[in-house]
């Protein structure tokens, strides 16, 4: 043993996991060390997979996994994307710790009372038991599965996870919550303006002359899109940043604007008015490929000036005339809309603006310009886990439903359908919802505690609940207020797919490893469930008993992926991620829009139909309700909830902060590293208080972020439910104005 | 001059997102509270904004290593063929001489092996002609593995502030000034 340890190399294997079936003793310390002695690294020694980041972010990384022994020794990213480039990001290299994380959900198992912590073991069987006998016990009551929601989101977008919404419908109408907390204002603001949300491509960024980023923070949510902007920068690009937050990017572009928060559609549209004034308009474009720009130029010349937007914005006259004018003058110029500034009363008032910005200085449809905000080109799936077919004679809701953001299920002709209630008011619906009520909830991919607004409601709104069944790989505070948690696969434990609404590259999800301890994909949980109820009432599931986790993902490929990829079939992503074949890297470069006039418009009736103004006029924002703007935003150590917990994270991020100015805090009494309360007519949350000039004296701000074991820390204590002004149209609801909230503060 | 590998950290590319330290850690699985990578973030006296600029450091890999010099059993070495200084655990009998006596902070006690170490430039995968974990995985190319023997770029310097100097060490880590924004704010 002792020759054979001299050429290991230092890397530290996992001990005692050769293979599955060892799985279910392992011990919680995991990791042992090696030795010093080291042979050159030999690839050889390790099987290596595909992975993919399914965690809703920017970059969804294409990884490879070295596995040595059935047990994931370490990843990295894949070279052979561009846009990746061999690397991930901090929560991506984390992943290894993941699967063994000592902190996992390993079996299903039950509690005895919500937010005991009396948690016990329990069988799959017994646990399928009690749920099928629950679901059976509903439709018997109720006539209707409408008692049974299902709330789910970003957790895991490997296609095949939409298995959950698939397992719902086979077993008949189901309430589901609609919508996205995430970007539903801006996609409906460019689906009025342009008739689609179509991004260009992040890689074309560096041929930019001009690059604003305008609400985005890709130094932290998008670390692969930093180095083409950095890259542009040293092609001699000037990078501006607009930002409430002095965030990492800003540190790192040429301009730096503080604006008031929410005033983003003053600003954009004082930059509009200047460009009008000086005659910088692209004529060719706003005459030939828009429709309405006459009145949009009139609007402005009434309605708008440098001085006011500068008021509004509180952003000097003479520095918005300046950027307007190099904006309009760089070509191609661009702007990058983050989902951030679109987190407002008047978000999708502020993104149409912005895109009138870009599209009268004719940098729409032009490859290194774009008014870039996300894209779903990619994502053309057959979306067969999603679409099962109700049980015979299955009962369901009469009336109109809104779509869900994909809208998959196209126009299919029913009686019935599911009952739709918005996923960003959920406290609120699972109160509200009667004949029937809600009275049983499956979550998954979510983990609506840490992410869902209004947190004492919720808990409020759980409590009314017969029982809640939460699919995870942690036990958080969505599992503490349930009944029952399954445990769910890591993405190295199952096969799936995973596209991106930023960047054009595929990447297939291989199975590195079997799943640990007793973890099921969703589409295997499914298929318990189903055996489970065809066992009990027979005809109950339409879902099949048994799933094979690749045929499963092979199915939901077709001919257009194949051909938009260059693909023969999914098995040519073994070797390696494969990018979208793009007539251009510009969206909209054959200037064909997908608007009624079949140009970009100015003037959308279209949006005016839908309650708003036809022209992206100025929206006053959320009025104040409390002494301080709090703003919650995503920390560079994980997404939503998700990463921060894991202990290898911890040993770079140990505690939470309420990050403050230094002149507010010194009215307050407060010093640096004080124990805070902040405060509002929502909740409170207690942090320690960092002081920092990053932030404006008028704001608080908090990193959302779920700390797992032993911390109570949660942003959603202080965030209400205020929806934004857009995302009903294509979203299935509103959005939700995370960003309009208030607060106080002082010394705890 | 003899081959000499060294870290060149960009401070102008890094945005201190913390890949290169995990990406250490994913590689080597350090116990709980070793940390061979740091990434530091400069105080505002030296870049005038907190938590926005960064040196990410590890071991210098020094000219005149002192952690090879007080080390009482020859635990450590430096490699002749790249000047990597190297820890041989298995040697290593935890007496924390070199903990205690590297400026830069580069020796971690290992409390359960109860011996020391350090990043040893991943020179397993140099030999394999592949980069250091931490240098192919930052995003931004901030960190790059460089050889001090070619000809240097001139905006590099050897000692920024916030970083010790110790000329007797004569440490490798090179270092490129990061550049403050025009700040329009309220
Ligand atoms: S979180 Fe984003 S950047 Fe990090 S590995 Fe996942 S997809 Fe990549
Ligand atoms: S930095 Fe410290 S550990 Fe590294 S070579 Fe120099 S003295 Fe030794
Ligand atoms: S990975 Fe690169 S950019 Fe990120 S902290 Fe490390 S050196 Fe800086």
């Amino acid at each position: 043993m002792a020759s054979k340890k001299q050429t290991l190399s230092r890397r530290r294997f996992l001990k005692g996991m050769t293979a599955a079936g060892a799985a279910a003793m392992l011990p919680c310390r995991l990791l042992v060390p090696g030795t010093a002695q080291a042979a050159a690294f030999n690839p050889d020694e390790f099987q290596v997979f595909r992975n993919a980041c399914p965690r809703n972010c920017y970059d969804t990384c294409s990884i490879k996994s070295y596995v040595k022994d059935g047990v994931l020794q370490f990843v990295e990213g894949a070279p052979e994307s561009t846009f990746t480039d061999g690397g991930l990001c901090v929560k991506g290299y984390s992943y290894t710790r993941r699967p063994y994380s000592p902190d996992r959900v390993k079996y299903p198992m039950v509690q005895d009372g919500r937010r005991t912590g009396k948690w016990r073991r329990v069988s799959w069987d017994e646990a399928m038991d009690m749920i099928a006998k629950k679901i059976l016990e509903l439709k018997k009551q109720d006539g209707s599965l409408l008692g049974l929601g299902m709330t789910k989101y970003s957790g895991n977008f490997g296609i095949t996870n939409y298995g959950v919404e698939g397992l719902m419908s086979s077993l008949g109408y189901t309430t589901r919550f609609v919508g996205t907390p995430c970007w539903p204002a801006g996609i409906d603001a460019q689906n009025y303006d342009m008739g689609n949300m179509w991004c260009n491509d992040p890689e074309d960024m560096v041929k930019a002359r001009y690059v604003i980023v305008w609400g985005a923070n890709p130094a932290w949510c998008s670390v692969h899109t930093m180095k083409f902007i950095q890259e542009a920068k040293r092609r001699g690009a000037k990078v501006v940043v607009i930002d409430p937050v002095f965030t990492q990017t800003a540190a790192k572009g040429d301009v730096y604007w503080q604006p008031k928060t929410a005033s983003d559609g003053a600003l954009a549209l004082g930059m509009a008015r200047h460009i009008l004034d000086k005659g910088l308009v692209n004529k060719d474009f706003v005459e030939s490929h828009a429709h309405g720009f006459n009145e949009f130029a009139d609007y402005l010349r009434k309605n708008v000036t440098v001085e006011w937007a500068a008021e509004q914005s509180g952003i000097p006259a003479q520095e918005i005339r300046e950027v307007a004018e190099e904006f309009a003058t760089a070509d191609p110029a661009t702007i990058w809309i983050g989902y951030g500034m679109q987190r407002h009363t008047n978000g999708g008032a502020s993104v149409r603006s912005i895109d009138a910005l870009v599209a009268m200085t004719g940098n729409i449809g032009k490859e290194g310009g774009g008014a870039r905000y996300g894209h779903l080109q990619t994502w053309g799936f057959n979306y067969n886990a999603f679409i099962q077919k109700q049980p015979e004679g299955s009962v369901g809701f009469v009336g109109a439903a809104a779509k869900g953001e994909f809208d998959l299920t196209a126009d299919q002709k029913t009686n019935y359908s599911d009952r739709t209630v918005n996923i960003n008011k959920t406290a609120q619906a699972i109160l509200d919802t009667k004949d029937p009520a809600i009275r049983m909830l499956w979550v998954s991919c979510k983990n609506p505690f840490g992410q869902d607004f209004d947190r004492p409601k919720l808990q409020k709104a759980f409590d009314t609940l017969e029982m809640v069944v939460t699919v995870d790989q942690f036990f958080n505070e969505t599992v503490a207020n349930s009944d029952i948690v399954l445990p769910v696969t890591t993405l190295f434990e199952e096969w799936t797919v995973n596209a991106s609404y930023w960047h054009y590259w595929l990447s297939i999800n291989e199975q590195a490893i079997k799943p640990l301890h007793e973890a099921k994909s969703n589409l295997e949980i499914g298929a318990a469930l189903s055996k489970k109820m065809n066992e009990l009432s027979p005809g109950s599931c339409t879902l099949p008993t048994e799933i094979d986790g690749k045929e499963w993902m092979a199915k939901e490929f077709n001919q257009g992926i194949h051909d938009l990829f260059g693909i023969n079939d999914w098995t040519d992503l073994q070797k390696g991620p494969a990018k979208a074949k793009l007539a251009s890297s510009a969206s909209w470069h054959d200037m064909k829009f997908g608007t009624p006039s079949g140009k970009y418009e100015f003037r959308s009736d279209l949006c005016a139909e839908h309650g708003h103004k036809a022209l992206p006029e100025f929206k006053e924002g959320r009025k104040s309700y409390d002494k301080f703007r709090l703003l919650t935003p995503h920390t560079k150590f994980g997404i939503h909830s998700q990463f921060v917990n894991l202990d290898w994270m911890k040993e770079y991020n140990k505690e939470p902060f309420v990050y403050m100015h230094p002149k507010a805090a010194a009215g307050k009494g407060i010093t640096d590293l004080d124990m805070v309360r902040v405060f509002n007519k929502v909740g409170e949350q207690k942090a320690r208080v960092k002081l920092t000039d990053n932030v404006a004296e008028d704001c608080l701000l908090i990193y959302e972020a779920w700390f797992g074991r032993g911390s109570d820390f949660n942003v959603q204590n202080l965030v209400d439910d205020e929806s934004a002004d857009m995302g009903a149209y294509k979203a299935g609801a509103p959005g939700v104005a995370i960003h309009d909230q208030f607060a106080d503060i002082e010394r705890a | 001059m003899k081959k000499q590998y060294a870290f060149l950290v960009d401070t102008e590319l890094c945005i201190g997102c913390f890949t290169c330290a995990m990406a250490c850690r994913n590689y080597y699985h350090q116990v709980e509270g070793v940390v061979w990578r740091q990434v530091y973030p400069l105080s505002e006296e030296i870049y005038p904004h907190r938590e926005r600029a960064f040196l990410s450091l590890s071991c210098n890999h020094c000219e005149n290593p002192e952690c090879l010099n007080v080390c009482p059993v020859n635990a450590y070495t430096k490699r002749e063929e790249d000047g990597v200084v190297v820890h041989h655990q298995e040697k290593c009998i935890g007496c924390g001489n070199c903990i205690r006596s590297c400026p830069y902070g580069a020796p971690k006690y290992n409390p359960e092996e109860k011996r020391a170490e350090k990043c040893s430039l991943c020179h397993e995968r140099l030999d394999a002609d592949l980069k250091p974990a931490c240098v192919q995985a930052c995003p931004t190319k901030a960190l790059q593995l460089i050889d001090l023997a070619t000809k240097q770029q001139t905006n590099q310097i050897q000692y920024p502030a916030g970083y010790p100097k110790m000329e007797r060490l004569n440490p490798s880590t090179r270092f490129i000034l990061p550049k403050m924004p025009k700040m329009v704010r309220r």
